[in-house]
């Protein structure tokens, strides 16, 4: 690629986010935005109880509502709607039994939302209750209640997955270690709260097939759902995403769903149908961060050096399998935290219960592992009298360590260096002096504490890692891009348009990035794992690329000389001449000569091998590492806990969109507040006690610390620019940097998330009287 | 066909007007935070809606000789924004602010705060305080009570079919009076209340304690003042000794009120807490 | 029952069903569409519009309500040549933005505290927005977009320019 007279123009300077002007706009059409003639909305009836038989549904009563245009239940799908990746053991609808409360059994499209609620109370649906399981330390009890179907391997029913690491001796080194340290620890389930609930467009075509708007995140796992569940062929179903009001790992599973039902009630009716879930009804029927229960023993010299970790976690995946067995391995290769080890020894495993299924939620299991080793860490430090920081920075992995799962770490390792300037930033020492001192003799506490991470980057050994991007510029010299990766607000398109700016060498403004969209965007894997920049990054960069090269070729031949003597400028090229032509000339006789101005990109990302039953291997191909620090103010007579500043340090590699970047690491520290604060989620006999705002409290923005950003860019080979991710390491570490620091400041250490005045002022939570009430009335709001 | 219908009368005398009809099931609406929120869980108990939000009548804010008139349809940003009540009652205002965000302290009323009667309504502590008395009015007359004879318990109060709640009275605080208003939520944003304490309190010219009035909030059925707590304190002197025996004999009434409840092992240690660092606050200002 | 209110500057006399609410109203029957609806029960703030310059939330209001009022959603709030305000600006340039679905409402927020306290320390303008949820920023851009866009307003205003 010819050079430029100029440093890096766009990416990595500070630029607008590309999708803001309609947002701020208001035209922005969301979803529920989008109304079409003839449009009929659609309503699920859900289950009101968490584990029952289907005795008997009857929908034509109805039908016999002269607005209700059709009804569907599971019947109406090929193979039940059988659907699921990688355990294919849910519904489009519920197939013989329900699950857990809000488990759709039916769906029903109407004039209006009113009459397709009254079409859902009028179905006759006689549910025969089972026995739950509620209690995940349960689920595998030889008399537990079968949530999951029979198994050929021996396996019990309600086990769905057990993820291991081991290196080393576990057992020998917790014998000879110096001091050996055990605790328990557990996270409840947590709920994505996008501002925008879940729903579908389904919208017939003339050929039989469907049209789908959805806010999924991964429009090709839809499309390929629909049709299998329609048996419809994939090139007849096409899945488009509006622009997304959140996401967070949240709109796949229920969404897939609310598509395929809506899609069967538009091919049943010929008319469009729309589902939008009220608040209520996504709390209480969406899936959720799975809730954990961990168990940890580390094992150290005296002189703090750590030997071995062993670490067991049973993980709640509720009704259905969903993403947990890959949230139970991303957990099981996090859970004995950035650390070099003699042994490990680690087991995640992950069950059925009643309660709501969990699924994929920012961190994928690294939030909740990280909230138990980071606090043991802590633990440790204490029992060795070592600072914390001192601790980490003599056991962080360092470049060319090998992690305990027996990968050489070969590049971009910065958490020694994350460690020092959250140390240097946050003047941890003086604070660790004397929040210690003040505390003795006041009743309102100060604390500092840290947290430290690694987080793989992307699907790792879990899947197929690719992705394909295209570029073209049109007759108005307007370049269009698409990628197979969703923009949900975490700024991927902006990434990619700086990107494909950069590497063109033509500014951001030229470049229009098409909506995802399954009949122009090439399959790229679902957006998840934070694997947006790397993956798609590249991919847009090779399109751009190969498009390049095309005007290079245009542009030798119009200044008659070697691609190689071409320089650019701006968005000139300077052929010998030293004569700036503009990129349009470029492009109007790339035109004359017969090329075509469109190219492709596709990128795989690096081979990585995980061996499943050793439970060794090379689990990422990278790895983000960051450092938070968490000051707080303890209010140790009403257990009020303040956050007060949170300095976060976080090596992603090159930072291409600076302004994303940030609000990305804001955002995530907010969500971890509320996951260490006050975002409560109780499930009692499998109903869920908050389902709206009011008692499912999030970070509000009086709440907000002060945040002390720094990026640290350790720049990763493989990644475009050297970039790596961000968007997930965000809210890793945040809630255990709370927790030590409430420790600090309380001598209280709380194992349980989230840290309620209950438990600071008391040691224990307080239970306020159940109800199965709530999430029974919220799945008719 | 829809649930029922809206009217907007223009003045007091047509509201009153309207709720004398027999036939129609009423219903007021002032802030109408409580109302929306109930409607939505539940068909309506009323056929139709009586807006009073902005009757004329009831969105006075002023002092009648000795004492401050509230209209009850006034907002809680209005008495944020007042500069006599934050003259006079700060600690009044104080609770107003905390009402969790703009949009509900622009939109919510006072009298509707009143009428709901929740248990942890914010701003019925410093009004018993400031021994409020409400005024009803009807086509048939007019009527006074003290506003807790007016509040029977949660979500219960004496108010008649046929009547408004058109203002909130009471007496301008004496000078030297301190007052505070306490609010310990779940968050900074403390939209439901674990326990609010107001208190109102005056030192003699020997400095001894010569008036107190303590009513938690949020802690009893009913909320009310804490006379126990109150007689513990007069007549002494202010010192944090004396604070942390009120704590315990505060303690002692939410029992005695309440029973074990499943927040008790909480509120028990939070209100001990909150009633010593109340009275501090009280006793150690120069004036309200 | 008939009303008649201003709605982003124009007068409308229209039909307003008793029982739905405000927020229904002005976006199934109105068509507009940028005011949100995130949980129905007042918390969010993502349905938020200034009536009669108050910030409040429409899903809490009774649509026969807007009779006789100034409404201002955020397809009103334009720049007098039809182009961003100053705050819709900020708010692109400062990174307020990520999905877009509570921006409306924040961008309202905005506005009703400048239009009481032009300069707002960075405590005012938090609790200014407690009413609204943001999932995705974490609040602090869009403090940043709200207390620049006072800086430069509180500059014109010494200057005598108006944007």
């Amino acid at each position: 690629m010819s050079p430029s007279r100029h440093g890096a123009r766009y990416v990595g300077q500070p630029a607008p986010r590309v999708d803001a002007l309609e947002k701020v706009l208001g035209s922005a059409r969301f979803l529920a935005d989008i109304t079409l003639p003839g449009m009929l909305h659609a309503r699920a009836l859900r289950s009101r109880l968490p584990h029952a038989r289907i005795k008997r549904l009857d929908v034509s009563p109805a039908l016999a509502i002269p607005s209700v245009h059709a009804v569907i239940t599971n019947d109406d799908f090929i193979d039940h709607g059988s659907y699921g990746f990688p355990v294919k053991d849910d519904y489009m609808l519920a197939h013989e039994k329900v699950r857990y409360v809000g488990d759709a059994i039916a769906a029903v499209a109407a004039e209006t939302p009113e009459a397709a609620l009254a079409g859902v109370q009028a179905i006759i649906c006689e549910l025969e209750p089972l026995p739950i399981v509620s209690d995940v330390t349960q689920a595998l009890d030889d008399d537990a209640p079968q949530v999951g179907p029979d198994r050929a391997d021996g396996e019990h029913p309600n086990f769905l997955s057990r993820s291991i690491v081991n290196a080393g001796d576990a057992a020998a080194e917790l014998n000879v270690a110096d001091v050996v340290l055990q605790d328990e620890f557990s996270t409840p389930h947590q709920e994505h709260a996008y501002l925008e609930t879940e729903g579908a467009l389904a919208i017939p075509t003339p050929e039989g097939g469907v049209v789908i708007y959805c806010s999924n995140q991964s429009p090709f796992i839809n499309r390929d759902n629909v049709a299998m569940a329609l048996g419809l062929p994939p090139e007849l179903v096409r899945s488009i995403q509006p622009p997304v009001g959140g996401s967070f790992g949240g709109k796949d599973d229920l969404n897939y769903e609310a598509s395929a039902q809506c899609a069967a009630l538009a091919l049943k009716t010929g008319r469009p149908v729309r589902m939008i879930f009220s608040r209520e009804e996504s709390m209480v029927a969406s899936y959720k961060r799975n809730a954990m229960k961990m168990w940890v023993e580390v094992g150290a010299q005296k002189d703090g050096t750590l030997r071995v970790c062993r670490f067991r976690g049973l993980l709640d995946s509720g009704a259905y399998a969903s993403e947990s067995p890959f949230t139970a391995w991303r957990a099981s290769i996090h859970a004995m935290g950035a650390y070099r080890y003699a042994a490990v020894d680690i087991d995640v495993t992950a069950v059925y219960t009643n309660n709501a299924f969990s699924g994929a939620f920012r961190g994928f299991g690294n939030p909740e592992v990280n909230f138990a080793i980071e606090q043991m860490m802590d633990e440790l430090a204490t029992k060795l009298d070592m600072d914390p920081m001192d601790l980490r920075l003599q056991n962080a992995l360092r470049l060319g360590d090998h992690l305990p799962h027996g990968q050489k770490l070969d590049e971009s390792v910065s958490l020694v260096q994350c460690l020092d300037a959250a140390r240097q930033k946050s003047d941890w020492d003086r604070k660790r002096r004397e929040f210690a001192r003040h505390n003795a003799s006041n009743e309102i506490k100060k604390g500092i504490g840290v947290a430290a991470l690694f987080h793989g980057l992307s699907l790792g050994a879990e899947g197929a890692d690719y992705a394909g991007a295209t570029i073209r510029i049109d007759d108005n010299n307007r370049i269009i891009l698409t990628s197979g990766f969703t923009d949900y607000g975490q700024g991927s398109r902006t990434v990619f348009t700086l990107i494909a700016a950069e590497v063109l060498g033509v500014r951001p403004e030229r470049i229009d990035m098409l909506r995802p969209d399954t009949d122009t965007a090439i399959e790229s894997g679902p957006t998840v794992a934070s694997r947006a920049t790397v993956l798609g990054g590249n991919a847009t960069r090779l399109a751009a690329a190969n498009l390049r090269h095309t005007l290079d070729l245009a542009a030798a031949d119009l200044l008659g000389c070697q691609v190689a003597q071409l320089v650019r400028d701006e968005e000139t090229y300077i052929g010998p001449e030293e004569r700036p032509i503009p990129w349009e000339d470029i492009a109007a006789h790339a035109r004359s000569l017969g090329l075509q101005l469109s190219a492709q990109g596709r990128w795989q990302a690096p081979s990585i091998h995980w061996d499943h039953n050793a439970g060794r291997g090379e689990p990422y191909f990278a790895y983000h590492f960051a450092v938070q620090v968490a000051e707080v103010t303890v209010d140790m007579g009403t257990g009020q806990v303040q956050v007060d500043d949170i300095w976060a340090v976080h090596d992603l590699g090159k930072v291409i969109f600076p302004q994303g970047a940030e609000g990305q690491v804001y955002g995530g520290i907010a969500q971890g507040l509320g996951y260490a604060l006050s975002e409560r989620i109780d499930y009692v006999n499998g109903y869920l006690q908050q389902t709206n705002f009011d008692r499912y409290r999030i970070p509000t923005a009086p709440e907000m610390p002060r945040i002390h950003i720094t990026l640290l860019e350790d720049a990763l080979s493989a990644g475009p620019f050297g970039a790596k991710n961000v968007a997930e390491p965000a809210m890793v570490p945040t809630a255990a940097a709370i927790a030590n620091a409430v420790a600090h400041a309380s001598g209280r250490r709380i194992r349980h998330l989230p840290i309620t005045l209950e438990q600071v002022l008391l040691g224990r939570n307080l239970m306020r009287p159940a109800t199965a009430d709530r999430a029974r009335r919220g799945l008719l709001l | 066909m829809p649930r029922f219908t809206y009217i907007r009368p223009q003045t007091l005398d047509e509201t009153l007007h309207l709720l004398a009809q027999p036939q129609k099931r009423s219903r007021l609406l002032a802030g109408g935070t409580d109302l929306m929120i109930r409607l939505r869980y539940a068909a309506p108990d009323f056929d139709r809606i009586i807006d009073i939000s902005r009757l004329p009548e009831l969105k006075i804010i002023a002092r009648e000789e000795d004492s401050i008139h509230i209209g009850a349809s006034v907002t809680y940003t209005e008495i944020l924004e007042s500069a006599l009540l934050q003259d006079l009652t700060p600690f009044f205002v104080a609770a107003a602010r905390q009402i969790a965000g703009p949009q509900i302290r622009n939109q919510g009323s006072i009298g509707g705060n009143i009428v709901n009667a929740a248990g942890g309504a914010d701003m019925l502590p410093p009004l018993v305080c400031l021994d409020a008395t409400v005024q009803l009015a009807s086509k048939q007359g007019q009527r006074s009570l003290l506003l807790t004879d007016f509040i029977e318990q949660p979500h219960r109060t004496r108010i008649r079919p046929e009547e408004v709640l058109t203002r909130i009275i009471f007496p301008a605080p004496q000078p030297e009076t301190n007052a505070v208003f306490i609010k310990l939520g779940r968050q900074r944003t403390k939209a439901i209340s674990r326990i609010t304490i107001a208190a109102m309190g005056r030192t003699d010219a020997r400095g001894r304690i010569s008036f107190m009035r303590f009513v938690p909030g949020a802690i009893a059925p009913r909320v009310q003042r804490f006379t126990a707590v109150e007689e513990r304190l007069l007549g002494e002197l202010p010192l944090p000794e004396l604070f942390r025996q009120a704590g315990e004999e505060a303690v002692r009434v939410m029992n005695a009120l309440t029973g074990g409840r499943w927040s008790s092992d909480y509120k028990i240690p939070a209100l001990r807490t909150l009633t010593q660092r109340a009275l501090a606050a009280i006793f150690s200002l120069q004036s309200i | 029952m008939q009303i008649t209110f201003s709605l982003n500057h124009q007068t409308i006399e229209i039909d307003a069903p008793a029982d739905i609410t405000l927020l229904t109203f002005l976006r199934e029957h109105l068509g507009v569409t940028g005011v949100k609806d995130g949980c129905d029960v007042g918390e969010c703030g993502a349905c938020a519009i200034l009536l009669d310059g108050q910030l409040v939330n429409s899903c809490q209001l009774l649509a026969p309500q807007a009779d006789g009022r100034e409404i201002i959603t955020i397809e009103g709030l334009r720049a007098a040549d039809g182009g961003l305000t100053d705050l819709q600006r900020h708010f692109i340039d400062d990174g307020a933005v990520q999905c877009g679905f509570c921006t409306p409402g924040m961008i309202l927020a905005g506005e009703a505290l400048l239009a009481k306290n032009p300069t707002p320390d960075r405590e005012e303008i938090a609790d200014a927005l407690a009413g609204n949820l943001c999932r995705c920023t974490g609040y602090i851009q869009i403090f940043d977009a709200i207390a620049a866009t006072a800086r430069e307003r509180q500059a014109q205003t010494t200057t005598g320019e108006r944007p």
